[in-house]
């Protein structure tokens, strides 16, 4: 009931602010949702729940160009990042990312879609709920690059006016996946 | 007083106020922030987050070693390398030596006022590195070779045909003045920029004692390509960004983008600590923490509160100054109220001078700071210091330290005034022409001619009908009560005698200070203070009530402030403040008395305008309204009804009357379209701008003082 009322709230927050939300069942309903955006190469890092999904090899199945070796250079002309999100915040409708591993940055800043896998019962209530974990991220590792990311990239530097996708992605695409992982410490 | 640098200011002034699109811009930013920022804080205690934002700065303030001394231990654990600069050419030598040393041909930048604070792209350019602004507002500015007039919006004076002839310039085809095309160039432009570049730099919007690690609130994604791509990356941060926990780095969070832009929350919060992977290797991470001016700051006990500012913008936002001058008149790096106190700590007393006097004193600023910063009472404080180093003026320093200090000649002049006026007045109530020189104050609004018979004249002969008084009060006048609207005096009498209540008035009384204080003559406003405390204290009065807020401030709150330390005068000056209250005020609040007035007054439509000292100094702005609606009056709110008149006396007068004359225009027109016949307010100051303004336009609307509309209902 509690996790009904988080992913609703959570949902409207993260519509009202650009992103998209979907509820997916199954790796095939993410291969097909990536391959419906993906009008170029696809950038997928390395994160715990895609292994577990076998999400790489089923993107290749399904004939999706995925950038191999030199993501730096790959990440540039890729059209859609894919990561996974360690958890969420409702009243904002924010996806956080512990992105010290530097692919996972490629993946989320250059190209124009950013799809987020993200299990609901990972979905916490506020940014105030959110600083414990925080605060383990910064105990457990001596580096961190860690990110809230809510909704598209955005300006109002011109006239003031709201446009959507300046220097980050230009799309924010959040696909809701129960049973993905219920471990906030992990993506 | 520097004579070119006030007229390059006065040209500053006069190009600003021909440019009407960028003040129908900002006026109407500032009504859609006001409304964008009410729906993000609908859910939230904004009280409370101000206050917990203040202690935590106040917190970090008091032990400064301490929390610099932890977040840098923790910050060079994590791999960083902390440089402390002690001055901007100290920060931009470290930046431009690193970029020299390492090879570096270009740097990509997201947005830092620290380093718009220093001046570092000229240094890097001096040092033959190319600097490539990355945030689209900066990049505009850069292009354009300006500086930015706003914190958060650098570019919000320029217009989609200017960026777009910047852009064409740039790409070198005709670029169409479209929004969403002009942003979709910026992104094509600047992408090549950051894969390009030996080293990125950033600013930070905190930096977390407890992790060592860096926060930066962003919304475009440049800050988070730029911390990423290049090999190097520079974090140029002020001292005064340290907060001890996350717990406090949340808090902040929660707060700025809500009272920045109304967002719930920005695209991005990055959270950076130490030097995380880049491509096969580590970054570089330089952490430059900037003084500048901020320890000194921090030591001045009158000023230290402006450290607390979480840079915002939202104070030049709501400013009527700001709104109708924009931010290259008001400011020099830092804008607004903000600006100024940043500008004089961080660039010198000299920049500061002249924007020192451009504030209005209305206060709006500080209702809506994040940081519970009383902005206006620094830069009164500021005028002050600035008035010990160069001097008041010649004029200014005789009326207030000769003539206003002495009462009677002050007092005697008046009334001699009163007589010399004749010619220009032609015996009438209100002067509609000055002569020669003086003729422009009277270009757009009428001034009050000086009463015949000031009211201290007439007091003795005015009956009052009271058998068994309920309270005896004492009336500070003010000036403009006193000499100009002695009529108010009367009404008052007629309408406390009607709730039993006795009304004296202390004959050694003088002026309130404020007009001295405002010029930056604190010394002269001390004086007057002891003089009111010993005159209004005399007979031991109830009450003491005031018909002008800012006198009521002067009784309530700067006497106190002047004489706290001494002990002579701190106990007598906290008795006069506490009995002193506002004469609307005093009768829904200690008589409790509204109903008196029920139903006697015919159903005119009244519009209410809150005097900036009476809503955000005294805190009084429903009693008026309810005794209005209570006498029968059908009252219909203006918009912007908080919004300053543009009086701000001595303002109005000599320091900016063109500024005063626009913020007038304003509100004339807010009060047109409400469609009320009359104006109602408590301050004699805004009677006197707003009747002035209304004659001179010649609208059929009445400029009332609220008691006098109480005294009209007893008729």
């Amino acid at each position: 009931m509690q996790e009904e009322k988080l992913v609703t709230a959570f949902s409207e927050a993260a519509r009202a602010v650009g992103a998209e939300v979907s509820i997916v069942a199954g790796v095939e309903a993410v291969v097909d949702y990536v391959k419906q955006l993906a009008t170029g190469s696809v950038i997928v890092p390395d994160f715990a729940s895609a292994k577990r999904l076998d999400l790489v090899p089923t993107l290749v199945a399904a004939g999706v160009t995925l950038v191999q070796d030199d993501l730096r250079q790959g990440a540039a002309t890729a059209a859609v990042g894919v990561t996974g999100a360690n958890f969420a915040f409702a009243a904002t409708g924010t996806v956080v990312l512990e992105s010290t591993s530097e692919d996972i940055r490629l993946a989320t800043t250059l190209p124009e879609h950013h799809v987020v896998l993200l299990d609901p019962a990972k979905i916490l209530e506020d940014d105030l709920a959110a600083v414990p974990y925080l605060r383990t991220f910064h105990q457990n590792s001596p580096r961190n690059y860690l990110a809230y990311i809510t909704g598209p990239s955005r300006t109002a530097d011109i006239e003031r006016v709201l446009t959507i996708g300046v220097h980050g992605p230009k799309q924010l695409h959040i696909l809701l996946f129960s049973g993905l992982s219920d471990n906030p410490l992990e993506m | 007083m520097s004579k070119v640098r006030a007229k390059e200011y006065q040209v500053r002034i006069d190009h600003a106020l021909a440019t009407p699109k960028l003040q129908d811009a900002l006026h109407k930013f500032g009504d859609a922030f006001l409304l964008a920022r009410e729906k993000a804080f609908s859910h939230y205690d904004f009280e409370a987050l101000r206050q917990e934002i203040a202690d935590c700065k106040d917190e970090v303030a008091a032990h400064r070693q301490q929390y610099l001394d932890q977040f840098i231990t923790n910050a060079e654990a994590a791999g960083a390398i902390v440089y402390l600069a002690k001055t901007a050419a100290d920060a931009n030598q470290y930046i431009a030596d690193l970029a020299r040393t390492k090879g570096v041909k270009l740097v990509t930048k997201s947005k830092s006022m620290a380093s718009e604070e220093t001046h570092l792209n000229q240094a890097l350019e001096s040092a033959g590195v190319r600097a490539l602004e990355t945030d689209l507002g900066e990049w505009i500015i850069q292009l354009a070779g300006q500086r930015p007039s706003h914190m958060v919006m650098p570019a919000i004076h320029m217009f989609k045909e200017e960026v777009a002839e910047l852009f064409s310039k740039e790409t070198g085809s005709e670029e169409p003045a479209e929004i969403e095309h002009l942003v979709q160039v910026a992104r094509e432009q600047l992408r090549q920029g950051y894969l390009d570049a030996d080293m990125g730099i950033t600013g930070a919007n905190i930096a977390v004692a407890e992790t060592g690690g860096i926060a930066l609130v962003t919304n475009e994604g440049n800050a988070r390509l730029v911390s990423t791509l290049p090999k190097i990356h520079v974090a140029l941060l002020g001292i005064e960004k340290i907060v001890p926990t996350l717990e406090d780095a949340a808090t902040i969070i929660r707060t700025l983008p809500k009272n920045a832009t109304g967002q719930l929350l920005t695209s991005y919060i990055t959270w950076i600590r130490g030097a995380v992977p880049c491509g096969d290797d580590d970054k570089e991470l330089h952490l430059v923490l900037l003084d500048n001016g901020r320890s000194a700051l921090a030591e001045s006990p009158q000023c230290r509160d402006a450290l607390r500012c979480i840079k915002c913008g939202a104070c030049a936002n709501v400013c009527p100054v700001y709104q109708t001058v924009g931010g290259h008149v008001f400011g020099h790096v830092y804008i607004g109220a903000i600006g100024i106190i940043l500008t004089a700590f961080f660039h010198g007393l000299d920049k500061a001078a002249e924007i020192v006097r451009a504030c209005i004193g209305c206060r709006a600023c500080v209702t809506v700071c994040p940081s519970n910063i009383d902005l206006e009472n620094i830069i009164l404080s500021l005028r002050e210091t600035i008035g010990h180093e160069e001097g008041i003026g010649v004029g200014k320093s005789i009326v207030f330290r000769k003539v206003m200090r002495n009462r009677k000649l002050f007092h005697s002049l008046i009334r001699a005034a009163s007589l010399l006026q004749k010619p220009v007045t032609g015996g009438n109530r209100t002067i509609r022409h000055l002569p020669l020189f003086f003729s422009s104050l009277t270009e757009w609004r009428t001034l009050p001619a000086i009463a015949e018979k000031s009211l201290r004249d007439q007091w003795s002969k005015i009956p009052q009908k009271i058998e068994k008084p309920r309270y005896k009060v004492a009336l500070f006048g003010g000036c403009a009560n006193d000499f100009l609207y002695p009529e108010l005096g009367i009404d008052l009498i007629k309408v406390m005698n009607k709730l039993d209540v006795e009304v004296s008035y202390p004959l050694d009384q003088n002026c309130c200070g404020v007009p001295a204080l405002y010029s930056g003559d604190k010394e002269t406003a001390v004086a007057l203070a002891e003089q009111n405390i010993t005159a209004m204290l005399k007979d031991d009065p109830d009450f003491v009530l005031t018909t002008c807020p800012t006198c009521t401030m002067a009784l309530q709150r700067d006497f106190v402030e002047f004489l706290k330390d001494n002990p002579v005068w701190a106990a007598k000056a906290e008795h006069l403040a506490e009995i002193t209250v506002d004469a609307a005020g005093f009768i829904v609040n200690q008589l409790g008395a509204a109903e008196v007035f029920k139903g006697l007054s015919a159903a005119e439509k009244v519009t209410y305008h809150d005097s900036c000292h009476l809503k955000r100094g005294a805190g009084v702005w429903k009693e008026p309204r309810e005794l209005l609606t209570t006498s029968g009056r059908e009252l219909v709110e203006m918009e912007h009804a908080d919004r300053c008149c543009g009086f701000g006396g001595s303002y109005s007068l000599t320091s900016h009357p063109d500024i005063s004359k626009q913020i007038l225009g304003d509100k004339v027109k807010d009060i047109e379209k409400s469609g009320a016949t009359c104006v109602a307010m408590d301050c004699p100051g805004c009677m006197m701008q707003l009747r002035g303004g209304l004659e001179k336009q010649e609208i059929d609307v009445r400029a009332m003082h609220t008691i006098q509309l109480l005294a009209e209902s007893l008729e």
